[in-house]
């Protein structure tokens, strides 16, 4: 597609010469196509798997269509009480948090940009930024040791507050809230840094000419920074929409435990557990295809919406 | 220059495109015996031509798996070098030796070249997710050619798929060739998973040379402090948790707000089974025990549900550890509680406080809390006969199988038969004298805490030993004589008593052969997994919601399959037997 577009450009009638030209980028270009052909593009066939019984010793091509019309799975995934679970939960989880997870890394590239002081700004841009490289798995053991119930940290500085401790892991209302919070908290430092460029990109004649119309720090917020990153934010919505009922593996897999599988059991961890702890390939390649489309459908309607509202949308 | 890298780099992108294309399409057996027909026939050109037609008929005869084929066999020998992979556990030991590479493997590799002429090679598998791993192995088609597991159902979904050896031809063909294999499983476990109707084999069953399961242990030296006597029922052990409790500050002075009277992990159905089972009546008949049986943990069998009622009333009056669910598979918080000394009274397998050596419970006991700190075998819940009823499973242990992508059933068959040979057993058990073990006066073997190379990184090396899981040595009476020492540092007495406690009142397992249940495919680890939470659940639960809290827990893995299978599996019991005991 891209190959398409620029060989269409103005030097038509000189191709040849062009291309002698240019061919090295070309070539350049052809490593990331190849690499999204071989993983992205060639292992779409096998979602045909979806449709067919699966067999570990025959090729995709020789195995035999599933029964009703290869939707086999496809009616067994919903007629599967642990599959609508899981949808369910994956559909809050993600909506959570979107609502609560968005708009922290905004708010903090926001205040981030009023600090004056370079050296302090390091520093705790560094900080938040630590724990988006420690693994879930880290995270939890983390979790472990600030809120089990008898020997967490923060459990513990509560009842000797005179509190009585706070399950924070072992119901699914705190869990949720615990997922959530953790996720904000390794995430939005991370998130930050890309506001924080767009940020960077206003012009800065616009604050000075707010500031000589006697605009205060707020007003400047509300009317130069924010309007200026609008685009940015919108972009990032939308791929956030389009991950609306996706989601990491490992984040839910890793926090989760048996009192609160209620709430912590996603699509995710759903396939895993019926896919490839149970061999039912079929049944979770069916569930894999039903959400990229509904994930492909939020996007398209997310980018149908912000163009509606005058913004550029992702093309 | 940079064009040619240019050029290079592309390249090299379409041939590893080629070679994915080419390498994605799952490998059907055919092929990979075709390729070992060439081996044979490049191995041919320069020998004679006698020898030739010999070897080619032998090739053939592999493939349809007939008894000529032993004709290969020189001596129970390969004429040509062959090469086996093993699956081997990884259980990732603080300063073990190397799964793959110590000194137990290399007198593997050595007797298996010199015997048959066969190469091994060892695969790591981790073994607190052995069941993940080896499907992902099966999946990539990568798995080792002999692999071992304890899950059959993961088998058996492979089996389905085509993706296992049936092993039936091989055991009946090759008898002769393996006499150590037949001598120790036997048409026990060796038909164990035979399809009943045409007798197809996916695995075969490890032996359980010891059978003894899960019992209770306390710490005697709190028992002595407080003047308490041990327990021979609930209603005792109720009251010397308590007395635990209240004592705490006289037990572990500035540590009494971390004291934990009773212990059990996430899986509930596992480590309060001598619990569990005290509840079910001991005659049961074979038909409910089968019928309600697909859970291991006894999750659906009646009485299971007053057991738990019981666990959660103790864990509400703060007599059990209260973060137990928080901590998943192969985490060593609770271990390390017990090791410790945090830890009153827990229910285990019946050797666990003195396995590992020099990092089992019992010695870290006794370095980090005193000598006289040690737990000991009680036999407390008592069963509505008076007795203690403990369930056995049957006399098995791992299931062995070949998945479809092992180009060397033969070799892997003479490696189990090799593995089951009484001497290479007691090898691996006790190893070199002086090194593993001490010989005693009375000619009892003790074991003695290795180092380097030889430090068995399982219990009597019973990961090698996958075809038996318990002490086996070459005289039954040295076997008997040596069990209470083959546990480094400990002491005779409470292993013998132990010993003696896990096979009180028990009820082995017996083998129902009512072919495939069909509701039972591919749900296992999903009801596994509900099963923990009904009983994670149910235990946590308040007094009051405990009978909302596990009747819908109930309703909840019924629903999801295990309703099905107990339906299927009444029907398959009265289709193939007319009464509902069988022993």
């Amino acid at each position: 597609m891209a190959k398409g577009s620029k060989a269409g450009s103005p030097k038509k009638s000189g191709g040849s010469a062009y291309f002698k030209r240019y061919y090295q980028l070309y070539l350049l270009l052809l490593v990331p196509l190849l690499y999204l052909l071989i993983f992205k593009y060639i292992p779409m066939w096998y979602i045909t798997i979806a449709f067919k019984k699966y067999s570990i010793v025959s090729p995709v091509i020789e195995m035999k269509w599933a029964k009703n019309h290869g939707f086999e799975y496809f009616i067994k995934a919903f007629k599967s009480k642990d599959f609508l679970v899981a949808l369910r939960n994956t559909l809050s989880l993600n909506l959570l948090d979107l609502v609560c997870g968005f708009p922290v890394p905004i708010a903090f590239a926001l205040i981030l940009n009023e600090i004056r002081l370079k050296k302090f700004k390091k520093v705790v841009q560094t900080i938040t930024y630590m724990p988006h490289f420690l693994s879930w798995v880290v995270i939890y053991g983390l979790a472990l040791q600030l809120f089990a119930p008898s020997t967490g940290y923060v459990n513990m500085l509560i009842q000797k507050l005179g509190g009585s401790p706070i399950d924070f892991l072992g119901t699914s209302k705190n869990w949720v809230k615990t997922y959530i919070g953790l996720g904000i908290w390794q995430s939005f430092g991370w998130n930050s840094i890309i506001y924080l460029a767009a940020i960077a990109g206003i012009s800065p004649e616009l604050y000075e000419a707010a500031s000589v119309d006697g605009a205060g720090r707020f007003q400047k917020m509300w009317h130069i920074t924010l309007p200026g990153i609008r685009g940015t934010i919108i972009v990032l919505l939308i791929m956030a929409l389009g991950n609306i009922i996706g989601s990491g593996f490992d984040r839910p897999f890793a926090l989760a435990n048996n009192l609160v599988m209620d709430r912590a059991e996603v699509i995710a961890t759903y396939v895993y557990k019926a896919g490839i702890k149970g061999s039912q390939f079929s049944l979770t390649a069916a569930v894999g295809l039903f959400q990229s489309v509904v994930n492909v459908f939020f996007l398209l309607g997310a980018n149908w919406l912000s163009r509606r509202f005058g913004e550029r949308g992702i093309w | 220059m940079k064009k040619v890298l240019a050029l290079i780099l592309a390249c090299v992108m379409l041939l590893s495109l080629a070679a994915c294309t080419t390498g994605v399409t799952p490998s059907s057996n055919e092929p990979a015996a075709e390729a070992e027909k060439e081996d044979n026939a490049e191995a041919q050109e320069p020998a004679e031509a006698e020898e030739a037609e010999e070897a080619e008929e032998a090739g053939e005869a592999e493939e349809a798996g007939e008894a000529e084929a032993a004709s290969e066999l020189v001596d129970g020998k390969f004429a040509e070098t062959r090469h086996i992979t093993v699956e081997i556990y990884d259980r990732n030991n603080d300063g073990g030796s190397d799964p793959t590479n110590n000194a137990y493997t290399e007198y593997i590799k050595k007797g298996m070249l010199e015997q048959h002429n066969v190469e091994v090679e060892f695969v790591a598998v981790p073994r607190w997710t052995e069941v993940d791993d080896i499907n992902t192995h099966l999946a990539a088609g990568t798995a080792p050619d002999i692999c071992v597991t304890y899950s059959y159902p993961t088998i058996k979904a492979y089996a389905d798929m085509d993706a296992v050896i049936d092993l039936r031809p091989y055991l009946d063909n090759y008898k002769d060739e393996l006499p150590n294999l037949w001598n120790w499983l036997g048409e026990t476990n060796l038909y164990w998973d035979s399809d009943p109707n045409d007798g197809t084999t996916w695995a075969i069953e490890a032996k359980l040379a010891n059978m003894n399961r899960v019992i209770t242990f306390v710490r005697k030296d709190w028992l002595d402090a407080l003047g308490l006597e041990e327990p021979t029922t609930k209603e005792e052990f109720h009251d010397m948790l308590v007395a635990f409790k209240d004592n705490a500050e006289t037990l572990l002075g500035e540590d009494a707000d971390k004291l934990i009277p009773y212990s059990v992990s996430f899986d509930v159905g596992w480590r309060a089974a001598t619990l569990i089972e005290s509840f079910l009546d001991p005659d049961m008949s074979d038909k409910e025990y089968y019928v309600n049986g697909f859970d291991d943990r006894k999750l659906t069998q009646n009485g299971t549900k007053e057991a738990v009622r019981l666990l959660n009333q103790w864990y509400n009056e703060g007599l059990m550890w209260n973060d137990f669910a928080l901590y998943g598979s192969g985490d060593t918080t609770e271990d390390d509680m017990m090791k410790a000394g945090y830890v009153g009274a827990f229910s285990h397998n019946w050797d666990y406080p003195w396995r590992g050596g020099d990092d089992s419970i019992a010695a870290n006991l006794k370095r980090l809390v005193g000598e006289d700190a040690k737990y000991i075998a009680i036999d407390p819940f008592e069963d509505q006969n008076g007795g203690h009823n403990k369930f056995l499973a049957g006399p098995i242990d791992r299931k062995v199988f070949f998945p479809i992508t092992n180009d060397e059933p033969l070799a892997s068959m003479l490696y189990l038969d090799f593995i089951s040979d009484p001497e290479t057993i007691q090898y691996l058990q006790i190893g070199e004298e002086g090194v593993t073990h001490n010989v005693l006066e009375d000619g009892a073997i003790e074991i003695i805490a290795a180092t380097g190379d030889s430090i068995q990184n399982s219990g009597m090396n019973i990961d090698y030993t996958i075809t038996c899981n318990g002490l086996h040595l070459l005289t039954d009476e040295l076997t008997s004589k040596s069990l209470a020492h083959t546990y480094a540092g400990a002491d005779p007495e409470d292993i013998l008593r132990a010993d003696q406690i896990a096979k009180t009142d028990t009820r082995v397992g017996i083998n129902v052969q009512t072919g495939d249940i069909e509701a039972e495919g591919g749900v296992g680890d999903t009801l596994s997994s509900k099963r923990d939470q009904v009983y994670d659940l149910s235990v946590k639960a308040a007094v009051e919601d405990f009978d909302t809290v596990w009747d819908e827990g109930i309703a909840e893995y019924l629903s999801s399959g295990g309703q099905d299978i107990i339906d299927e599996r009444t029907a398959a019991w009265d289709a193939v037997y007319s009464t509902d005991n069988i022993r």
